[in-house]
């Protein structure tokens, strides 16, 4: 019995210090500063805006920039909480409304003072907390393919019709930013206890909860679901990048949630002067447009989205007020989200 | 206990087939856990999206299907460490032939976790592996070109 449990923890043990001393690739000595980027996966990856806006930085500033994948924006803060300082970030990308407030609660930040920005008046709101800044926003709806339902949900009710069971991709919210926004849509839409009664009924409507959004939407492009909970520019992204016009954003008689991704400082950073640069660059009009053609969200600033097929999308119904609600208001959202989940599994 | 080692072979001949597949299996565990630890495994949800995508489809009972849910996905990177920890562990006890008893049931937990959260193309997978994690355990397949047998030979036991 000794020699197991020396073993087993020898082995964990051992395991546990090569995780803290292994090195992100990219790491070597180098003489040049590197600015480490800690965003999610669909941000950092070859596809999205990330190594664009690396190349332009690269350009200028006589430094590196590396990019620490933190898969979906939901995890980067679990990260955030593990690792800290050890994670050697410089600049997180990708915080959304719902994570401030535990952000700053968990990290200590540093301020922003990046003068009068010329935003949009829906983006105003989201630029009160002086820690963070939003780079992109975006409403988020379900989206489905054309010839795929014979009735087009139009209500949140809608999405109880028994065609839809076990065919809608959510995510789950404890993991991911669209799945906490879907949890809001409804407690916002219907009112808490209606939203939940709500919630326990579209839990058998479900195919499942993905812990991250680039998941559900894998079940949904994998055609295992027909719907998925996503942005209103996905259809967008499958008509410029696949040709594909049969993609569809659903509308609905419920003002839809707007999402707003944020990017902050952490107190710890070690080259804090080339964060703000990026920064600057990601509000700039370059860096913006980058964001807004390879995130397919909707730019901050005024004057890259004009006439451009963004555009029209920006118009519809969403839910005008900004809300960041508190940590402990979100945490208190989950648990009960948590207990109809199990409810369901029982 | 090098002369142990290689005496085994004397005097637990019986044993030597069972112990390449014992050695067998710890190589491809190794392999597979060094991937992972190359790998994104323990950085990226890989573990989370994966219980995600089977738990509704699973045969595990109820219990862990909640379990799984409520703990497993929103505490991944744990679950993920103590994974590629078992397969270490795994890995060097069938190796070198040290503990193995006792790490071949810590197998065969893994093997049933990983029934549960895995889909139906590793299914056949996982009940083989399952199957000869009871088998090691049961024959102490440590004992044959394995410390175990320099143990096993100074204080007997079921440890070894």
């Amino acid at each position: 019995m000794k020699h197991f449990i020396l073993f087993i923890a020898v082995i964990f043990l051992g395991l546990f210090l090569a995780v803290l001393n292994k090195t992100e690739p990219g790491t070597a000595s180098s003489s040049l500063p590197t600015l480490r980027v800690f965003g999610y996966a669909s941000f950092t990856g070859r596809w999205g805006p990330g190594p664009l806006l690396k190349e332009q930085f690269e350009k200028n500033c006589k430094c590196k920039v590396e990019f620490i994948e933190g898969s979906d924006s939901g995890i980067l803060l679990q990260r955030l909480k593990i690792e800290g300082e050890s994670l050697g970030a410089d600049l997180v990308i990708g915080l959304d409304q719902f994570d401030l407030s535990k952000a700053t609660s968990e990290q200590p930040w540093r301020k922003l003072s990046l003068g009068q920005l010329n935003v949009y008046d829906a983006v105003k709101p989201a630029l009160a907390n002086s820690f963070f800044i939003p780079y992109d926003w975006g409403a988020l709806t379900f989206v489905t393919r054309k010839d795929d339902l014979s009735r087009l949900p139009g209500s949140l009710d809608d999405l109880l019709d028994p065609e839809l069971a076990k065919k809608i991709a959510l995510e789950d919210p404890r993991t991911s930013s669209p799945g906490m926004q879907f949890l809001y849509w409804v407690i916002r839409s219907k009112g808490e206890e209606e939203g939940f009664k709500y919630l326990q009924k579209i839990m058998a409507q479900a195919h499942s909860f993905s812990p991250t959004w680039s998941t559900a939407y894998g079940l949904f492009t994998n055609k295992q679901t027909k719907l998925v909970y996503s942005y209103v520019t996905s259809p967008l992204y499958h008509e410029i990048e696949e040709k594909r016009k049969d993609y569809l954003a659903l509308t609905f008689t419920e003002p839809l949630p707007v999402q707003f991704e944020f990017v902050g400082i952490p107190e710890f950073c070690r080259h804090c002067d080339l964060a703000e640069q990026f920064i600057n660059l990601m509000l700039s009009q370059e860096g913006q447009k980058v964001i807004m053609e390879k995130n397919y969200m909707f730019p901050v600033m005024k004057g890259v989205m004009e006439n451009t097929p963004f555009e029209p999308l920006m118009k519809v119904k969403t839910i005008e007020t900004f809300e960041a609600l508190s940590s402990g208001e979100v945490d208190r959202l989950l648990k009960r989200w948590t207990e109809i989940r199990r409810g369901d599994l029982n | 206990m090098l002369v142990a080692f290689f005496e085994s072979v004397k005097y637990v001949g019986h044993l030597l087939p069972i112990s390449f597949l014992r050695i067998f299996l710890g190589y491809y565990y190794l392999e597979h856990a060094l991937l992972k630890y190359r790998g994104d495994f323990l950085t990226r949800p890989r573990i989370a999206d994966q219980i995600a995508e089977w738990l509704p489809a699973s045969h595990a009972p109820n219990w862990f299907k909640i379990f799984a849910s409520s703990q497993m996905i929103p505490h991944w990177q744990t679950v993920a460490f103590i994974i590629l920890g078992l397969e270490f562990a795994v890995a060097i006890s069938y190796i070198v032939g040290y503990v193995v008893r006792p790490v071949a049931l810590l197998g065969v937990l893994l093997c049933v976790t990983m029934l549960f959260i895995s889909g139906p193309a590793s299914e056949d997978l996982y009940k083989t592996f399952l199957a000869i994690h009871l088998i090691l355990a049961w024959v102490g397949a440590g004992r044959c070109l394995g410390f175990d047998y320099y143990f096993f030979k100074r204080r007997r036991g079921l440890w070894w």
